[in-house]
């Protein structure tokens, strides 16, 4: 880092990382985590986290329409926290742009099935959730360049809707981050390109997908090469899981067993990235510790979302349990 | 004797020495006291309770300002610059005076600016734990140290140039 940037990056992002630090020692403990596994009821899950920033969002909330609501709100609060934290645009525009992508793939699979799109949408992205209602002519250009590319790719298939817009949403991310001059995003862009790669990779291995049609799903962009990726395709699924496991990428030292398990893919995927995300923890000063907390808030209200959607669905705690990742500390 | 050195006076090169102790100190101060402050106001914004703990933090770059001030006003009394009349100082002198403010000068400038960046990251500790407060001063105080002895180097350089080399 130049003497420069010494000086600059901690006057810009000084204030942000200041309320950051305060925010990180507000976030969920792993004792909260345990309070809410043992609950015996979910007004008991409400009870917990009545004194922790999601206390006043789930206040009345009884079922998983008013949990949903709540946390789309909290994670409404923390993008709005976000934008006035003075980040560069590209990196606002980094984390925005997913739920643009999310409410996209929406509104075709909703297309696909006939269904409508109400309720399926979150007003979080860039543009407004209710453009995605609208016809798909007055879409924003990339988007509606998607929705043809993934009709020309057989509008009958859900697979290839999923791909066409993963890959559109990849490509974004990559270039919100390149244009973001920063390292970290840039490490988290690929990071997260690397690990779309290798669950297409081993779902495409279970479902004995061929060769050619395993590469085309691959995106460019991440630290392990799409030719790299498929020396190993060749591999039955174990082997591929240890190969990918003992390998220089991301996924080295995960438990290749529980890789090969692609129901546990999800799980290990969020742990590898929040492992890179604690490395923001490290910086002083600079993008990296809101960026940091930012995406460990986002997993935090994941976790505590499939907890109490759990207990109102009645999962068992075993299977609860198995479901959360990795904490940001 | 010279009478000038790169076409200035000795009279000349003390004053500017005095100055660039005075400009390198503020400037070092006045971005370090920035930096520390920016991230100590958004901890503060989120927990009110914490300004006591991070005020010392944000105040320690300031010292540097002072050193600088210190320097100035210590070659003015040396070398005659508060009396009545303009000193004569031979160009050598004026430039030894000139590089014995150099130290704080230079040391000052950049110590400055790293002791707010030590403060921030010290300020992180007070923001997770406030009962590290005591501990987290001690980080950007070792940056102090630096400080010190640059502006010792410099009172000491400035005292013998002023007992050897007495000016009319």
């Amino acid at each position: 880092m130049g003497l420069r940037q010494v000086v600059t990056e901690p006057i810009r992002y000084g204030f942000a990382v200041g309320r950051v630090r305060v925010l990180e020692g507000r976030m969920l403990s792993g004792a909260t985590y345990e309070r809410l596994l043992d609950a015996p009821s979910f007004a008991e899950q409400i009870r917990v986290l009545s004194d922790t920033p999601y206390g006043t969002f789930l206040e009345g909330a009884s079922t998983v329409e008013d949990v949903e609501r709540a946390f789309d709100q909290a994670l409404g609060e923390l993008y709005r926290f976000l934008e006035s934290a003075n980040l560069p645009g590209p990196v606002i525009a980094f984390f925005r742009t997913p739920y643009d992508y999310a409410n996209l793939k929406a509104r075709l699979k909703a297309d696909l099935y006939g269904q409508s799109v109400d309720g399926l949408l979150v007003d979080l992205g860039a543009v407004p959730a209710e453009v995605f209602a609208g016809p798909i002519g007055s879409l924003p250009k990339r988007f509606r360049a998607i929705a043809e590319r993934a009709g020309d790719a057989g509008a009958a298939d859900e697979e290839s809707v999923s791909l066409e817009v993963d890959r559109a949403l990849h490509a974004e991310s990559l270039a919100h981050a390149a244009a973001s001059r920063s390292r970290f995003l840039e490490g988290l862009a690929a990071l997260q390109v690397d690990l779309a790669n290798v669950r297409t990779l081993l779902r495409a291995r279970v479902r004995e997908r061929k060769n050619a049609d395993a590469r085309a799903m691959l995106i460019e962009g991440g630290t392990l090469s799409a030719d790299a990726l498929m020396r190993l395709y060749r591999l039955p699924v174990p082997e591929l899981a240890s190969a990918l496991a003992s390998g220089p990428g991301p996924l080295r030292g995960v438990d290749p067993d529980e890789l090969a398990d692609l129901a546990r893919f999800d799980v290990i995927a969020d742990d590898v990235q929040v492992r890179y995300l604690k490395r923001a923890r490290r910086a002083a000063a600079g993008p990296e510790p809101v960026i940091g907390y930012v995406m460990a808030r986002k997993a935090e209200v994941m976790m505590v979302r499939t907890l109490l959607i759990g207990m109102l669905s009645g999962v068992p705690e075993a299977v609860l349990r198995r479901r959360l990742r990795e904490r940001y500390e | 004797m010279n009478e000038v050195v790169l076409g200035m006076s000795g009279t000349t090169w003390a004053l500017l020495g005095a100055a660039f102790a005075a400009i390198g100190g503020g400037i070092g101060s006045a971005i370090g006291i920035t930096t520390i402050s920016n991230t100590a106001a958004g901890i503060v914004t989120e927990d009110a309770d914490k300004f006591g703990r991070v005020l010392p933090l944000a105040a320690m770059p300031g010292t540097q300002g002072i050193y600088g001030l210190i320097t100035a006003i210590l070659v003015l009394s040396f070398f005659g610059f508060l009396g009545d009349t303009v000193p004569t100082i031979s160009a050598d002198t004026g430039v030894k005076i000139f590089l014995g403010c150099l130290p704080v000068a230079a040391v000052c400038l950049f110590s400055a600016i790293y002791q707010g960046m030590t403060a921030v990251g010290a300020a992180g500790m007070v923001a997770r734990r406030s009962e590290d407060a005591g501990k987290a001063l001690i980080f950007p105080a070792l940056v102090e140290t630096y400080a010190v002895f640059a502006l010792i180097a410099t009172i000491i350089i400035l005292s013998r140039i002023a007992a050897l080399y007495p000016v009319g």
